[in-house]
């Protein structure tokens, strides 16, 4: 993936480009939002990482002038601004993320990865997590066991899901390691105006947990969701 | 002491006091000059009918030089029927000549023809009543030694009555007016008063964090002035306020970037001895070896600088006027959501188990406060409780008289001592003083900053041992309605 990086802070921006790349990830780095406006005109990136404190212009500007271009490009904010009046002004511009520093990066680079997959510019259409990979353009879900009979090998059984049994274990596992509500989940199932049944989730949950690894979906009570990363 | 009860008051009382000495003094003048016209009137009666007995006497009926008619001339006293009240006698050398109905037929002042006195005034009793006497005696010719004695007499009590009267038809005006006079005083003084009062009025409604400019039209100079000068210390206020919020906000961008850096920068160390490690094991020397170790203590002093910079900054920006100006509703239980899912990472490090107990409920506060107070008890709850532990945070509503929602955070840790109970919010303070258990990473402001927090919003803090946990539990107490009248009187501005 591509990634244009606007961050006026020289050594933030040369120690990001470093870890960026060994991630695997491709980093073009600009130092002002009129520079960064001329390098969106061409199509050359993916998306942008963008800091507010820009020396020209207020970062805010450089989003709100790219998504007045119509431009979709996927953007994630980086700031020291921590107020929730910032991150909802950054949402409510157009943001698809917002990241306060200081910040940890891999909480960078797991952002990266859901942007990533959602643009379909991953190397696979695979996503693993443990035992379980997930093929998002086959819709198939492939469960690795180890091979009774030959311990080195393991065998990958197919699952069957439904439609939206597919889509609650995507949501979980492009997002792996962080905690997904209940209504997170339900907003990326239905759209508006179709009907939710309140435990629709949970039946679905259930009937994951039936055929996948145990303790590979888990619950945190009140709270939502969550399959871990291992680590 | 209210200003313009004291001036009422103290008005009214000089007012009442002196108008009633006046009055007092009025009336004592007044008696004794009635007195003395009443005296007045009786000499001007009794001249009068001692011009009318001499006139009489020299007529001939009335000469009498024969001792011997004495009987006969006794047969032969007048009495005259008196509408008045007065009543006379008229002697002739001892002789009752006329007397009025009225008057007893003895000599009213028995004394009187051994007095050497024309006019003698004098109170005598009789026929029951008290009278005012005079007595005023004519000597004939020298030839005749023979004395005329006019006696008037006025009762007392009429005199009294009528002196009375004419007092009291003047002195009444002065009674209505006292009471015209202090009604007058009570809405001259209030109405006076007023802009003072509206200052006073506009001044309570006010947040003690409110500093836009007074909106008075206030008449008298004093006031004005006042309204003036008030109006330029809440723009200092303002002015100060706002520079103090500007330099945190950039003393916090100022050392967030260069932390991020630091961050970064040992990450990618880290991360590449862990390249070096899987790819090239054999190779790894022992100096390398040390040298991930110093990386990664790095890394943990890094994570600790981040966090007491974050703490102290954050210490600093939970002002009340920031709060009370930014308040809004919000969903609590979503925030407390979001607030697990932030810290869950860390949670799932020490396999501990975290729930969350609570519906749908509102609170009017300043979100990024409450944000803050969230992650600083749950984190607490994280750090201080043991691998494997559970944390419970439960949000109660309490509907009773009062409205109040309770945020609880239990935990399964080893809780704290009673007696730490006060310190534990001090600033840098950490259980155990100096000898704090220093494995676990923290400054000693994450209780601070939840007190302040606390404080702002007028709630309430408890800490007690958690009875289904056996660790700490740490109760926040928001009065709902109070919130929201904060607010409330914010929007009709």
């Amino acid at each position: 993936m591509r990634i244009l990086l606007v961050e006026d802070d020289l050594p933030l921006a040369s120690a990001l480009q470093r870890s960026l790349k060994s991630e695997g990830f491709v980093v073009n780095h600009v130092n002002q939002g009129k520079l960064a406006l001329n390098a969106l005109s061409t199509p050359d990136q993916d998306m942008v990482i963008l800091d507010l404190g820009l020396p020209d212009m207020d970062g805010l500007d450089v989003l709100k002038q790219l998504r007045n271009h119509k431009s979709s490009l996927p953007v994630i904010i980086l700031t020291a601004r921590d107020s929730i009046e910032s991150k909802v002004k950054g949402l409510d511009y157009g943001a698809d993320d917002y990241l306060v520093k200081p910040f940890e990066i891999q909480e960078l680079t797991a952002r990266l990865r859901v942007i990533e997959r959602r643009l379909g510019t991953a190397n696979s259409s695979l996503i693993c997590v443990g035992q379980v990979k997930l093929d998002t353009f086959a819709h198939k879900v492939l469960v690795s066991e180890i091979n009774q009979s030959a311990p080195n090998k393991t065998n990958e059984i197919e699952l069957n899901f439904s439609k939206k049994e597919f889509m609650v274990l995507k949501a979980l596992m492009e997002n792996a390691g962080r905690i997904l509500s209940r209504g997170q989940i339900e907003s990326k199932l239905y759209h508006w105006g179709e009907e939710v049944l309140s435990n629709a989730v949970e039946v679905h949950i259930h009937k994951l947990r039936k055929s996948l690894p145990g303790k590979f979906i888990q619950n945190v009570r009140g709270v939502g969701y969550i399959i871990n990363n291992e680590n | 002491m209210s200003i313009r009860r004291y001036l009422v008051l103290t008005l009214f009382s000089v007012l009442t006091l002196i108008t009633f000495i006046a009055a007092i003094q009025g009336y004592k003048v007044s008696m004794s000059r009635a007195e003395k016209q009443f005296d007045q009137q009786l000499i001007d009666i009794a001249q009068t009918l001692l011009a009318v007995q001499r006139s009489s006497l020299q007529t001939p009926l009335f000469i009498n030089d024969n001792n011997s008619n004495i009987s006969n001339k006794a047969n032969q006293i007048t009495q005259v029927s008196q509408q008045g009240s007065f009543a006379f006698q008229v002697w002739n050398n001892n002789q009752l000549v006329i007397k009025s109905d009225n008057a007893p037929s003895h000599l009213i002042i028995p004394a009187i023809f051994s007095l050497d006195k024309n006019n003698y005034f004098s109170d005598v009793n009789f026929l029951d009543k008290r009278w005012r006497v005079i007595a005023l005696t004519h000597k004939n010719e020298p030839v005749n030694q023979t004395k005329i004695v006019v006696i008037v007499a006025q009762p007392l009590q009429t005199q009294f009555a009528l002196a009375q009267d004419l007092i009291l038809a003047a002195v009444t005006p002065m009674i209505v007016a006292i009471i015209l006079l202090s009604l007058l005083i009570y809405i001259i003084i209030t109405h006076g008063l007023k802009p003072l009062h509206q200052l006073r009025s506009e001044l309570s409604k006010r947040n003690t964090n409110d500093f836009t400019p007074l909106n008075l039209q206030v008449n008298n100079t004093e006031l004005a002035d006042i309204v003036v000068t008030l109006n330029q210390l809440f723009l200092r206020l303002d002015t100060a306020f706002l520079r103090e919020r500007h330099f945190a906000e950039d003393a916090a961008h100022e050392l967030k970037t260069p932390l991020s850096v630091l961050k970064i920068n040992v990450h990618n160390i880290a991360q590449d001895f862990a390249d070096r490690l899987t790819t090239d094991k054999a190779q790894v020397t022992s100096t390398e070896i040390r040298n991930i170790e110093s990386v990664i203590e790095l890394t943990q002093s890094v994570d600790r600088m981040g966090h007491v910079i974050d703490q102290i900054l954050n210490l600093n920006r939970t002002n009340t006027e920031q709060i009370v100006r930014g308040s809004t509703g919000f969903n609590l239980n979503l925030l407390l959501q979001q607030v697990i899912a932030e810290l869950y990472n860390d949670i799932m490090t020490k396999k501990q188990t975290i729930e969350l107990e609570s519906e749908d409920s509102y609170l009017f506060a300043h979100e990024f406060s409450i944000h803050l107070l969230a992650i600083n008890l749950i984190s607490n709850a994280n750090k201080y409780t043991p691998i494997g532990g559970i944390i419970k945070i439960s949000v109660k509503l309490i509907n009773e008289h009062d409205r109040s929602i309770v945020l609880c955070v239990e935990d399964s840790g080893m809780g704290i001592a009673p007696q730490e109970y006060t310190r534990i919010f001090d600033r840098f303070y950490r259980v155990g003083g100096d000898q704090h258990n220093s494995n676990v990473m923290g400054c000693g402001l994450g209780l601070t900053i939840v007190k302040h927090i606390v404080d702002v919003h007028d709630a309430t803090i408890k800490l007690s041992s958690s009875n289904s946990l056996k660790g700490l539990k740490v109760e926040v107490i928001f009065k709902d309605n109070h919130a929201l009248k904060a607010v409330k009187e914010q929007d009709n501005d």
